[in-house]
């Protein structure tokens, strides 16, 4: 049901992100770098040919994922702040299926398949203690990343530990288990991404799954005396959210790192940034996954030819965010 | 000390106060009494500053009185308090009296308000603690909390006299255990007799016999009653209070054939601390009246006939249970919750979503758990066409309706299509008079085409004229009054929880 209201919604959005942008190049110009020529520079490294919009789509595959993950949970008033530590497993369980399974297509669509259930079920631990014992499932989430992490760090000195590396490193994926190349970095994770948030957006606006999963989010109570089982609905979101993220860390693997090392990444953090600045939208998603991968792209390329600090893309990532979410409060203003 | 005379208060086309007067003398405890909708929390909230009045006077110790905020209202020495509490339960009990007595920017003197609180604690008779945090209290101790802060509010001082001074104590007993009921109607006797004059809003009539010197009884937003209380009798106030009424008013139907199919059968239906074996049946093609009190049971009979109420047990027998597995036609179940905001609309969802809500699942609507929505148009084309909801522009927010029409909306949802069974609960709140009448037309004629209505209503008048029969909730049990063959007495009677006849 895509009508002129939904979409004047959107564009909120779209100026909110230009908007941020403009602030982001008044501040360059007062440090003394030519804005004009930032941004042009910024737009080349992240847009400015076939290559590196390759570069910047393979680095959007996984922000579209978790992107997907957070809207889907944040629809049905579930505040999963988890998609990191989800995210994590899936990686975790991925690596193990295709460094073990006998390379080939298998083991990669299992490897995906398990990351996805990890990704269920790390989020599921949290679901159950929130049912079970009444933990709030914000910080029962947040807090399962840590012991993700800590979990990913152990397996990958221990059990996952390739033979014979002395790094905190794992065996590498055959080439025969790795997401086929498209145009390389971007791999065929990408067109799946694409099509999970074109399911997505079917599944919202035209499934009574979707209508209820909306209903229960926005009011729950209503949704009960009308006879929807709001406990079930919220349960499948936070699953479904959970296994995409798993899934994003999964395609990671076995698209672009093709191993996994300790230390940090947080595209579960930016997933759900890029939701909110999607407003929530599964084809918004798309756009906005690819508007933050431009920016990281974009301000690395900025580092190697101006010397600004690549961070100034992260500040302009929040710059953008903070604006949508002023933005929407504003509308919900007017409207009252 | 303090007189109101002919106040009224109207809201839209609603009429709350007509001329309402109440008079209170200094250092008595005085009782005001009515059923729901007679005007005692207009009233109240007229006396406490929180509503002008359209007409009428009010004075104070001889002075003309308009308050024009509760806090002005406390500056005049009168304290509420209200029967849901007010305090912060991760706060202690000085820093709650603080809160309410906040008077701008400053510094706290904590020793101060603790001698205060503690003083007020011992002439009371209540040992209060200042630390202790409130959240930690029973419920009978942060009622003492309330009441030492409403104090406190207006004015009352650890030297200070308790005279001329005036609490408004709301349905007090209401969230009490009966020990803790006992230990505060001495207290307030205690108030009293130290010089506070306090207003006794309940609806248990034997504590008000009890304490209170004076009573006033509101009914229909007029004062019916006022007076001391030697001499009157419990069914006497009920009488009052419930009043002779619109005998046989407009629509009663001609009642269910004994053979019409059962729509509703419940059988010792028990909720812990809530209902206790409650049994009835809803016959095809009448209406079933449940009057009573507000808060004797009826959010958890109607949460247990839609499968809400988790810790129900016994049987209930509907033609589809659960609700989530509701069917079509006769086998469909049109629910009315209590609160159209919060139980039957999705505000921020277009009214075409809201009115599909419940049938989204079923064709028409939906084909194999695909949403069709060239039908959901259609349907809520329908409905806004035939049920008369005003709709300014096209599929407009429910938030943005009226609350007339929002309840329009909820009406048209829960009446198309000839459901089996109607559950609604409290249909006319906030409407005006039309509007009332138009919901209560629509309820009597879905009766005619053979619904069964299960109709749970605060508004006596109307309960009256549209049900068949009429059964009483009061404190959990159900009760058959044998209307319409009985006195309307009878069922203020069984309201109050009263025997039937005196």
């Amino acid at each position: 049901m895509l009508d002129l209201r939904r979409l004047a919604a959107v564009w909120p959005a779209v100026v909110a992100a230009v908007g941020a942008a403009g602030l982001l190049l008044l501040g360059l110009s007062i440090a003394g770098v030519d804005p004009g020529e930032a941004a042009l520079t910024a737009w080349r490294g992240a847009f400015g040919s076939w290559s590196r919009l390759a570069v910047t789509a393979s680095e959007a595959v996984p922000l579209v994922l978790c992107g997907l993950g957070a809207a889907l949970a944040l629809r049905s008033g579930t505040w999963n702040i988890g998609l990191e530590g989800q995210c994590l497993l899936g990686m975790v369980a991925a690596i193990a299926v295709l460094v073990t399974m006998p390379p080939g297509a298998a083991a990669c669509a299992v490897g995906l398949l398990a990351g996805a259930l990890a990704g269920a079920a790390w989020c599921g631990i949290a679901v159950a203690l929130e049912r079970t014992r009444g933990v709030p499932l914000v910080l029962s989430t947040i807090l399962l990343n840590t012991v993700a992490a800590m979990l990913l760090g152990a397996l990958v000195q221990g059990p996952l530990q390739a033979s014979g590396s002395a790094a905190p490193e794992t065996a590498v994926v055959p080439e025969a288990s790795r997401l086929a190349m498209l145009a390389s970095p971007l791999h065929v994770g990408a067109v799946l991404a694409v099509i999970l948030a074109v399911v997505s957006w079917l599944v919202q606006q035209r499934t009574v799954l979707g209508f209820e999963l909306t209903v229960a989010g926005r009011n729950p109570e209503a949704a009960r005396f009308a006879g929807i089982p709001v406990g079930l609905r919220t349960l499948q979101a936070a699953l479904g959210s959970g296994a995409l993220a798993g899934l994003a860390g999964a395609v990671q693997v076995a698209g672009v790192t093709w191993f996994v090392s300790d230390g940090a990444r947080s595209w579960g953090y930016a997933g759900i940034a890029v939701a909110l600045l999607a407003r929530l939208h599964p084809l918004g998603v798309v756009l906005s996954a690819l508007f933050f991968a431009g920016l990281a792209v974009g301000a690395r390329a900025l580092e190697r030819r101006m010397e600004v600090p690549h961070d100034l893309g992260v500040i302009a990532q929040g710059l953008a965010v903070a604006a949508v979410l002023l933005a929407g409060a504003l509308a919900a203003r007017k409207r009252t | 000390m303090l007189t109101l005379s002919g106040i009224h208060k109207q809201f839209d086309t609603a009429v709350a106060l007509d001329g309402a007067d109440l008079s209170v003398t200094a250092g008595t405890v005085h009782g005001l009494l009515g059923e729901n909708g007679a005007g005692k929390s207009t009233l109240m909230k007229v006396l406490f500053g929180l509503l002008r009045p359209d007409a009428g006077s009010m004075t104070l110790s001889g002075q003309a009185y308009r308050p024009h905020s509760p806090r002005d209202a406390a500056g005049h020495g009168i304290g509420m308090v209200h029967q849901h509490f007010t305090l912060a339960p991760t706060l202690s009990v000085r820093d709650n009296c603080v809160l309410a007595a906040g008077r701008g920017l400053g510094l706290i003197d904590q020793h101060a308000w603790d001698r205060r609180i503690l003083a007020l604690g011992e002439r009371l008779s209540w040992p209060l603690d200042p630390d202790a945090m409130v959240g930690s209290l029973a419920v009978g101790q942060q009622q003492r909390v309330e009441i030492a802060k409403a104090l406190l509010a207006a004015g009352v001082d650890a030297s200070g006299p308790l005279t001329g001074r005036m609490l408004i104590l709301d349905e007090p007993t209401a969230v009490l255990t009966p020990p803790e009921v006992e230990e505060l109607l001495p207290a307030v006797r205690r108030l009293a007799e130290a010089g506070t004059t306090v207003l006794f809003i309940s609806h248990k009539l034997p504590e008000v016999l009890r304490i209170c010197d004076a009573l006033t009884v509101l009914r229909g937003g007029r004062t019916v009653y006022t007076g001391q209380t030697l001499g009157m009798d419990a069914e006497h106030l009920a009488d009052l209070m419930v009043g002779a009424g619109r005998p046989g008013a407009a629509g009663r139907g001609a009642g269910a054939a004994v053979d019409a199919p059962v729509r509703l059968s419940v059988q010792a239906l028990q909720v812990p601390g809530a209902l206790h074996q409650v049994t009835f049946q809803v016959r095809a093609g009448e209406v079933v009246g449940i009057a009573g009190v507000d808060g004797n049971g009826q959010r958890e009979l109607v949460r247990a006939i839609l499968g809400l109420q988790a810790d129900a047990t016994g049987t209930i027998d509907t033609p589809s249970l659960p609700a989530n597995q509701r069917l079509r036609g006769p086998h469909r179940i049109g629910v009315i919750p209590d609160d159209r905001q919060r139980e039957a609309l999705v505000l921020d969802l277009p009214l075409s979503e809201n009115l599909a809500l419940g049938d989204h699942r079923d064709s028409p609507l939906a084909c194999a758990g695909w949403l069709l929505p060239a039908a959901w148009r259609l349907h809520a084309q329908d409905l806004v066409h035939r049920f008369g909801v005003r709709v300014p522009a096209g599929d407009v927010l429910a938030g943005a309706l009226s609350g007339g029409n929002q309840q329009r909306a909820v009406v048209a949802r829960a009446l198309h299509g000839g459901p089996g069974l109607v559950v609604a609960v409290n249909p006319t709140r906030g409407l005006d008079i039309a509007a009332s009448a138009d919901v209560l037309g629509r309820l009597a004629s879905a009766r005619s085409l053979g619904t069964g209505v299960l109709l749970v209503h605060h508004d006596l008048d109307e309960l009256l004229g549209i049900s068949d029969r009429v059964l009483v909730l009061y404190g959990g049990v159900l009760v058959d009054s044998g209307w319409p063959s009985c006195e309307r007495s009878v069922i203020g009677r069984l309201m109050m929880g009263l025997p039937a006849h005196a």
